[in-house]
């Protein structure tokens, strides 16, 4: 009986050693093996087959619940159509003239391309059960030609980064697991819309405990105010630019007193997607 | 009695495959961030309680990868660890005492508070988990072990009838009871 528990103790101490072999290993790696790919497609097609349907009635008892509030959204989106229209006419010759200015200062092609991203539409395939590695499966993989450190946004804002990919499916990696602990998470570069010019300041952290995103390394002479809209600065070259990450709730003094720090509400909600888009900057200047 | 084996792997690969698509679905919005049922889990302890802890250890090792896998995020290992410990202990803890369902359930209910516990601390270990201990405990790992127990009594008749299979007494060697 001694001999035997012994066994199992020395069982355990190799379980131990192994798992935190592996779980060191896999840490920060960034590649999939093939039968990892082939797992992640097998599965990321019966997860499809599932997950949209739930999606659709989940989606079908939302809106029914939401009824009464269609009347005041639709008097709110006819305003925001009147306004739209407007700004649209102001947009084409804006853009035009900025095309023919690009033309006159003789931009290269690149730069001209720069800001010419595509969305890809994904739908989700499925959710994590880990509450503190929440990654969430799109049905798009290289194939589509999506590669990792793809932005992922939806109409309200940006969800995350895509962090690994398979042939068919991908896995997106959503801001919520900002941390700077963590070796394979990328840090957003933020700036306020309005004052692209002015405001800069890095996205950090995600609080778990309080919902919110941190922002932080903001100089004492920025213009940030309460209830601005951060958006993504496209100065680091991971997120493209001008894509929504929420609203400015609080703004505060650092940890030395030299730099301010944003607490910031996230735009997307992450617990009921059903479709993201990713987006594709131009790779003009790649192979 | 015993449990079949062909069928229960088949039976929770579609829990697992309905955990992750459908479940989220489910729970309402508020709850999101503190409700994540394992129903993978719950079959490993009918596993152990039906099939003995051998089995179960295999069990969970190889459906905690799975899962860790599909939804590789930071890192790989976490609920494979976990769930191949629990599933053993759970074997050992039943050989002693008679199968019945509020031993299953209370097994579940607890397994599943030391599998998150656990997974918490692997995560803490790797300063990833992002969250102070006694708001993980508070808000993530006692809501989710009411939630396990109430999902492995759900769960209690389906597997009994479909999934247990009982053998002349002679036969079974390797079963409790």
């Amino acid at each position: 009986m001694k001999l035997l528990r012994n066994k199992r103790l020395f069982i355990l101490m190799i379980g131990v050693i192994l798992f935190i072999a592996l779980m060191g290993f896999t840490r920060g790696r960034t590649g999939l093996t093939w039968p990892e790919r082939f797992l992640n497609d097998a599965f990321g097609t019966i997860q499809g087959a599932f997950y949209r349907p739930a999606s659709a009635v989940a989606g079908f008892f939302r809106d029914l619940s939401r009824l009464s509030d269609v009347y005041r959204e639709n008097e709110e989106l006819r305003k925001t159509v009147a306004q739209y229209a407007q700004d649209r006419i102001r947009y084409n010759t804006i853009a035009r003239e900025n095309e023919r200015l690009q033309e006159e200062l003789n931009f290269t092609e690149r730069q001209k391309q720069l800001y010419n991203y595509r969305y890809l539409f994904a739908h989700v395939l499925a959710n994590s059960s880990n509450p503190y590695d929440r990654t969430i499966k799109i049905d798009l993989g290289s194939r589509d030609g999506i590669k990792p450190k793809m932005a992922v946004q939806t109409v309200d804002g940006l969800v995350g980064v895509v962090s690994r990919v398979s042939e068919f499916t991908s896995t997106v990696q959503p801001i919520t697991e900002l941390d700077p602990n963590a070796p394979d998470v990328v840090e957003v570069a933020a700036t306020v819309l309005g004052k692209e010019g002015e405001s800069f300041g890095i996205i950090d952290q995600y609080d778990s405990e309080n919902h919110v995103l941190q922002m932080s390394k903001i100089s004492q002479t920025d213009p940030i105010a309460v209830g601005d809209t951060v958006i993504t600065s496209g100065l680091v070259n991971v997120y493209p630019k001008g894509i929504v990450i929420g609203k400015v709730l609080r703004k505060q003094v650092g940890d030395f007193g030299l730099t301010l720090t944003a607490t910031i509400q996230p735009a997307a909600d992450f617990d009921h997607l059903s479709e993201v888009f990713v987006v594709v900057t131009p790779d003009v200047d790649g192979p | 009695m015993t449990i079949r084996m062909n069928r229960t792997i088949a039976a929770t690969l579609l829990l697992v495959v309905l955990e992750t698509c459908v479940v989220p679905w489910l729970i309402p919005p508020a709850w999101s961030d503190r409700l994540f049922p394992h129903l993978a889990f719950i079959m490993t302890v009918y596993v152990a309680v039906f099939g003995g802890r051998h089995r179960a250890f295999f069990f969970g090792l190889g459906f905690g990868l799975l899962q860790d896998e599909l939804f590789y995020g930071h890192m790989i290992g976490a609920y494979s660890f976990g769930m191949a410990l629990l599933g053993y202990l759970c074997g050992l803890v039943m050989k002693r005492s008679r199968v019945s369902l509020a031993a299953v359930i209370v097994m579940a209910g607890i397994g599943s508070g030391v599998l998150d516990t656990m997974v918490y601390w692997i995560y803490e270990l790797f300063s990833l988990a992002g969250v102070s201990f006694g708001y993980a405990v508070y808000n993530q790992v006692l809501p989710t072990l009411l939630l396990q127990a109430f999902l492995a009594l759900l769960l209690y008749l389906p597997v009994r009838r479909w999934l247990v299979r009982t053998l002349p007494s002679s036969a079974a060697d390797d079963g409790p009871a």
